[in-house]
């Protein structure tokens, strides 16, 4: 089902958590809060799931709005980063436990919680209690709990980051599949930005409060719509220089350098993923510099690199042999540089 | 391979252990010599007891005697006498009674209380008990002193109390708190319990009350309250909030969480409350002595009536501490393994 903030402010007594958020998430996609901590996108996600009430602005499920709704009218589920899962009930009890309090009668209950669990692998632990799973199972007893009911939408906080990394990466192909059979309207926070590339339909990024930028994947990545996004996003993050752009020509202490923009602006900065960069001989490339250290990472070497003021990384071959203190240049495609401007740093196209 | 032999002084090998997890020599005996004194200082007296019950008025007043067989010939005057020709079992059902429901009755009232005063924020206007206080005074000058009939007088107090509600006590900022009221029911503890004995007293001799079951439980309930809010308060504090919130979306009402989550999860440290509230209610002694008489006697009062005007009957009062201490022997050893069992492991992460 749809659901959508229009325009929901936060305080808690004076400090202002979450400053006009207004999403539209269309039924069936997944959307993805990403935000560092103190963003606001767990906040957002408990005005939604009722679990604290919004100051202004309302929260609408379906075409209902919910604004003042409590939570077990809202027809949602969900998972939490703790999993809470109720330590004194089997992990029957534990799936079961939302038909339970709603009533449904018994024999029905054996048979969809059954099912549940067979979708999830859990049918042969079903008498365990919680504390004798692994933290995989546990987060499939969570993830069993929140589907058994199939609710308008799924709410998750951070359901992953309790999972050492390679059953995290596992669970995330899990909970992609699933999400795409059900085809239940998600909403899921994380500060793990590899999680919100790989799972969003759409990303939501969000900053003290405020959304940055709500496109796909790519496009957050591809076309950062500013500063924050452009350096939040990406791993390595973005290299930065800061310069003067003049028709279209970024020029800095080391080099100069034409970019796809026809723009002018003081004061602007340029913006080059290390994937974009590559180590030329010395005064070849756009900009001079030297090298500061390498780090092979085993698929490639990770080269910074020192250019007057600033340290730009450039992702080399897993061959890559310099010494440090090299110099070298770096060279980079014209329309690999994003431009930034102005006061909020938005970015110039 | 052959274990290295030990190369330490005298002294090493006295105060040092030989391994990790093993006791030196000299701790180690000190350690039991200190536990089987502090054995006997609490057992010895359990022992006198039981074998005081066996004897007979001579072999008391004679004694002392030990060992019973060796030093004297045990009888079973004392208890054929309490047992069969003393009405022995009706301050014992009494007591049974007077003990459980108001226990029971306290734990569930005091632990709803104590998880409201976690979870839920409460903001009473200062101005408003203040209102409430003045007002209560004045119900009570009206009545005794001016004669006014007490429903008019109450009447007319509710209808000022609503009035100040809506008029003047929204302008105060001052308000009471969480902490206020826990303090205030802690409080409640404070004043050593004779103050209130003739009050109470005298309360159900006006409510025509006196010497029944109901006038104890209904006191004995409302003085052990506060203990269980102070002990259970905690526990509840410890329950992970996401449970709660998680049970709340899957769609259970505020009580239902409190019956099917919260409870069960603080059912050790509740059985553990239990026990004490258990314990205080069945040994109460100083309200049992004013509020009950013939009808509604309980154990403790009965124990200290052998203390007769023929000096104190110890082969009575033996027997009679003997079966007042024995279910509570059972009860404590049955609770023990709930005590001691850790209900919150693998509720979150782990």
């Amino acid at each position: 089902m749809r659901v959508r903030l229009e325009n929901v402010h936060k305080s808690f007594g004076p400090v202002e958590v979450v400053k006009g958020l207004s999403l539209d998430v269309e039924d069936g996609e997944f959307l993805v809060l990403l935000g560092a901590s103190g963003s606001g996108k767990t906040t957002a996600l408990r005005m939604l799931a009722g679990l604290e009430s919004v100051t202004s602005g309302r929260v609408l499920i379906g075409e209902r709005d919910v604004t003042d709704v409590l939570p077990k009218y809202r027809d949602i589920a969900m998972v939490f980063q703790s999993y809470a899962l109720y330590p004194h009930k089997t992990v029957f009890a534990n799936i079961a436990y939302p038909l339970t309090v709603r009533k449904q009668p018994r024999a029905e209950i054996d048979v969809t919680v059954r099912d549940v669990a067979r979708q999830v692998q859990l049918d042969q632990l079903l008498d365990r209690y919680p504390r004798q799973l692994s933290g995989g199972q546990r987060q499939r007893v969570a993830l069993a709990r929140a589907i058994v009911r199939r609710p308008a939408a799924f709410l998750m906080d951070e359901p992953l980051s309790n999972l050492d990394a390679k059953l995290r990466g596992y669970m995330r192909a899990e909970l992609k599949h699933m999400q795409s059979q059900l085809g239940t309207t998600t909403i899921y926070v994380t500060h793990d930005q590899v999680e919100a590339m790989t799972l969003a339909h759409r990303v939501a990024l969000l900053e003290k409060g405020v959304l940055q930028q709500l496109d796909t994947p790519a496009n957050i990545y591809n076309a950062p719509a500013n500063l924050f996004v452009a350096g939040f996003i990406g791993a390595p993050p973005m290299n930065m220089l800061e310069g003067d752009l003049s028709d279209g020509r970024f020029s800095t202490a080391v080099g100069s350098f034409g970019t796809a923009s026809r723009a002018s602006a003081k004061e602007a900065v340029a913006g080059i993923r290390p994937e974009d960069c590559r180590v030329t001989a010395p005064g070849e490339g756009r900009i001079a510099g030297e090298v500061y250290a390498t780090e092979l990472m085993g698929d490639h070497v990770l080269v910074t690199c020192r250019c007057g003021d600033a340290t730009v990384a450039v992702k080399a071959d897993k061959a890559f042999v310099q010494g440090i203190g090299t110099p070298v240049g770096v060279g980079f495609d014209e329309g690999a540089v994003h431009l930034f401007g102005g006061e909020n740093g938005d970015r110039i196209r | 391979m052959t274990p290295a032999p030990d190369t330490r002084t005298l002294m090493r090998r006295l105060f040092e252990p030989k391994r990790l997890d093993a006791m030196a020599p000299v701790p180690k005996i000190a350690t039991y010599a200190v536990l089987a004194l502090w054995t006997l200082v609490v057992l010895f007296p359990l022992y006198w007891v039981v074998v005081t019950s066996f004897k007979i008025e001579v072999q008391v007043d004679s004694g002392p005697y030990y060992l019973p067989f060796v030093d004297f010939r045990p009888t079973l005057d004392a208890w054929t006498f309490m047992l069969l020709h003393n009405n022995t079992l009706g301050p014992y059902v009494n007591s049974i009674v007077v003990a459980l429901t108001s226990t029971v009755l306290a734990v569930l009232i005091g632990s709803l209380a104590a998880y409201a005063l976690v979870r839920i924020r409460f903001k009473v206007k200062l101005a408003a008990v203040l209102t409430f206080i003045v007002l209560t005074f004045a119900v009570i000058g009206a009545v005794v002193h001016f004669a006014v009939p007490w429903p008019i007088a109450v009447a007319v107090a509710i209808a000022l109390f609503l009035l100040a509600l809506a008029t003047f006590v929204r302008s105060f900022k001052a308000a009471v708190g969480n902490n206020d009221i826990e303090f205030w029911m802690i409080s409640n503890r404070i004043m050593p319990p004779i103050v209130a004995v003739l009050p109470i007293y005298v309360m159900f001799q006006q409510l025509r009350l006196l010497d029944t079951q109901f006038a104890l439980i209904s006191t004995y309930t409302a003085v052990n309250l506060p203990i269980v809010v102070w002990l259970t308060r905690d526990f509840f504090a410890g329950i992970p909030i996401d449970l709660e919130e998680s049970a709340e979306i899957d769609g259970a009402s505020k009580f239902r969480v409190f019956f099917t989550i919260a409870l069960p999860l603080v059912r050790s440290g509740l059985a553990a409350t239990f026990l004490l509230v258990l314990i205080l209610s069945w040994n109460e002694y100083l309200l049992a002595l004013f509020l009950s008489n013939a009808n509604a006697q309980t154990m403790p009062v009965l124990v200290s009536a052998q203390n007769t005007t023929r000096g104190p009957q110890w082969w009575y009062m033996s027997v009679l501490i003997v079966v007042m201490i024995a279910p509570v022997i059972v009860i404590a050893t049955f609770l023990q393994k709930h005590i001691a069992r850790g209900l919150l492991v693998g509720a979150v992460k782990g």
